[in-house]
């Protein structure tokens, strides 16, 4: 008991400790919070009304951003394949799966908007760069989810087509497939809705895509149309979830 | 005629895979037999039903089932694999699939391995598997899906499946442990008809004497991995069947006892 009660003593000594050096080292000026209110109304007023005459602009990002989660998640499904299953632990032995488990973790722990970065220097600016490194970013996290469908395969199905003389190939259709199809379809879409709410921020770093416009729009103080820009991507994101919440529902 | 099965002098110890292990086992069932294989969890029954189905290796002794030897180090060809069903504890059923699918499963060891890759089951394949439903009483749910169903009705679809392989030998490991003795009957009823009236012969496990009684004419006791007691039905004494079951709970008694 006496140790536990030492142990919750250091753990709030720590956090205290991790606030008060925050505040006493962050230049934190309380004036300038208080002063914001009047800012941010001065700064929504002049983004009303929306600019209607984006529009074009708009359409164009949209699109842009539409391709670049579709063709950098078809670029993480290509990966996430091969890959799900070297990080399969019934699939891999250990050797292989624990050094692949570990690089998809770091891949998962690099930010979208780093590898971005790191792409529009490597291949230049515009929507490859953003493919890319949507690719490599949903890997991570989509090759890990392939490999725990695979590891959740019940094995009594699989060995009840042996048994009843079925050859492997017919195994991994009736047995395995009609097992994993489903959960890896769910994570699919899942992972594309993340894909398509990330990449609208890619412009910013000039991945391409809608970012790119509300970026520009707020940089050249034209407040208005960078209304629009945002209130397309809200929108945007509103139709996806929608979607996908259908879709998903066909899955479960 | 040849045995159905023919074991000799069978041993099988593997630590690692958990498996109970088999000592001596020597036990030869003719064809048409229905058999019951009773005994305390860990006596062997499944490490015997399993390998009888030629899944397990690395055994020693001879075994030859429907007249041929099984190979330690191989698994059966797969015309081997189809003439022997099993029917396994757990259903063992493609959960997400509909009932007619998982029973034409069990035609998949009968069809060419491309007709089966592509889907199309044969005139022939589609009658056989609707026999079996018809046989298990569950013609009504072909289209429902199996994670639908209840207990019974899995069993019933397991069993299905079975049938439609056109086995002349049915191993069923423990068919009806999960299910409630009113249902346990009826579907021991159901597996055992249907094996008399194609003629197969039947081994089935159970960890219940008295459904053994009723539905096998053999009985043959296990414990540890070796036969305790082979006889016919209407042979076997209470004692025997105390005997197999008492000192596996003689381990367990003193301890409550010792409860005040």
């Amino acid at each position: 008991m006496e140790s536990r009660g030492w142990g919750g003593f250091a753990t709030g000594g720590l956090v205290a400790g991790a606030v008060l050096w925050s505040l006493a080292t962050t230049d934190v000026e309380l004036s300038r919070l208080f002063s914001a209110g009047p800012r941010i109304g001065d700064f929504l007023a002049r983004m009303f009304p929306p600019d209607p005459s984006v529009m074009t602009e708009i359409i164009n990002g949209s699109a842009e951003t539409l391709r670049i989660a579709i063709l950098g998640t078809l670029g993480a499904v290509l990966l996430s394949g091969p890959l799900g299953v070297f990080a399969s632990e019934t699939m891999a032995p250990p050797v292989v799966h624990r050094p692949v488990r570990t690089a998809l973790a770091l891949i998962r722990a690099i930010p979208l908007i780093l590898v971005a970065m790191l792409m529009v220097g490597a291949v230049g600016l515009g929507p490859l760069p953003g493919i890319i490194a949507v690719a490599i970013h949903a890997t991570g996290m989509l090759a890990k989810f392939y490999a725990e469908a695979i590891d959740g395969v019940a094995r009594g199905p699989i060995a009840a087509l042996e048994s009843a003389g079925a050859g492997p190939l017919a195994r991994l259709r009736y047995a395995i497939w009609p097992q994993m199809a489903p959960v890896i379809a769910r994570d699919t879409i899942f992972r594309f809705e993340l894909n398509l709410r990330e990449s609208l921020i890619l412009g910013i770093v000039g991945a391409g895509g809608i970012g790119f416009y509300i970026q520009t729009y707020v940089r050249s103080f034209q407040y208005e149309k960078a209304a629009s820009v945002t209130l397309a991507v809200i929108a945007m994101v509103l139709a996806i979830e929608a979607f996908n919440v259908a879709l998903r529902r066909r899955f479960s | 005629m040849t045995e159905a099965v023919r074991i000799e002098e069978l041993c099988f110890s593997h630590v690692a895979s958990g498996l109970p292990t088999l000592d001596q086992v020597t036990l030869s069932i003719p064809p048409g037999e229905a058999l019951a294989l009773i005994g305390p969890s860990g006596a062997g029954k499944t490490t015997l039903l399993t390998l009888l189905d030629g899944r397990l290796r690395a055994w020693r002794g001879r075994v030859s089932v429907l007249g041929d030897a099984l190979d330690p180090d191989r698994a059966p060809t797969r015309a081997r694999r189809a003439d022997t069903g099993f029917i396994f504890q757990d259903f063992a059923l493609v959960e997400r699939a509909s009932v007619l699918r998982n029973v034409l499963n069990g035609r998949l060891g009968r069809m060419r391995p491309l007709r089966a890759l592509l889907g199309r089951p044969s005139k022939d394949d589609l009658a056989v598997a609707r026999a079996a439903l018809a046989d298990c009483g569950i013609v009504d749910l072909a289209e429902r899906r199996v994670d639908s169903l209840s207990g019974g009705q899995r069993q019933r679809v397991a069993i299905a499946r079975c049938l439609s392989q056109e086995p002349r030998l049915i191993l069923a490991d423990e068919p009806v442990s999960n299910l409630d003795p009113a249902r346990a009957a009826e579907i021991l009823s159901l597996l055992t008809e249907a094996a008399r009236r194609r003629g197969a012969t039947t081994v089935f496990s159970s960890h219940q004497p008295d459904l053994a009684r009723r539905f096998a004419r053999r009985i043959v006791g296990m414990r540890n991995g070796r036969i305790v007691f082979d006889t016919p039905t209407a042979e076997l004494t209470e004692g025997a069947t105390a005997r197999l079951y008492d000192d596996a709970n003689a381990a367990v008694q003193p301890r409550l006892k010792a409860v005040p």
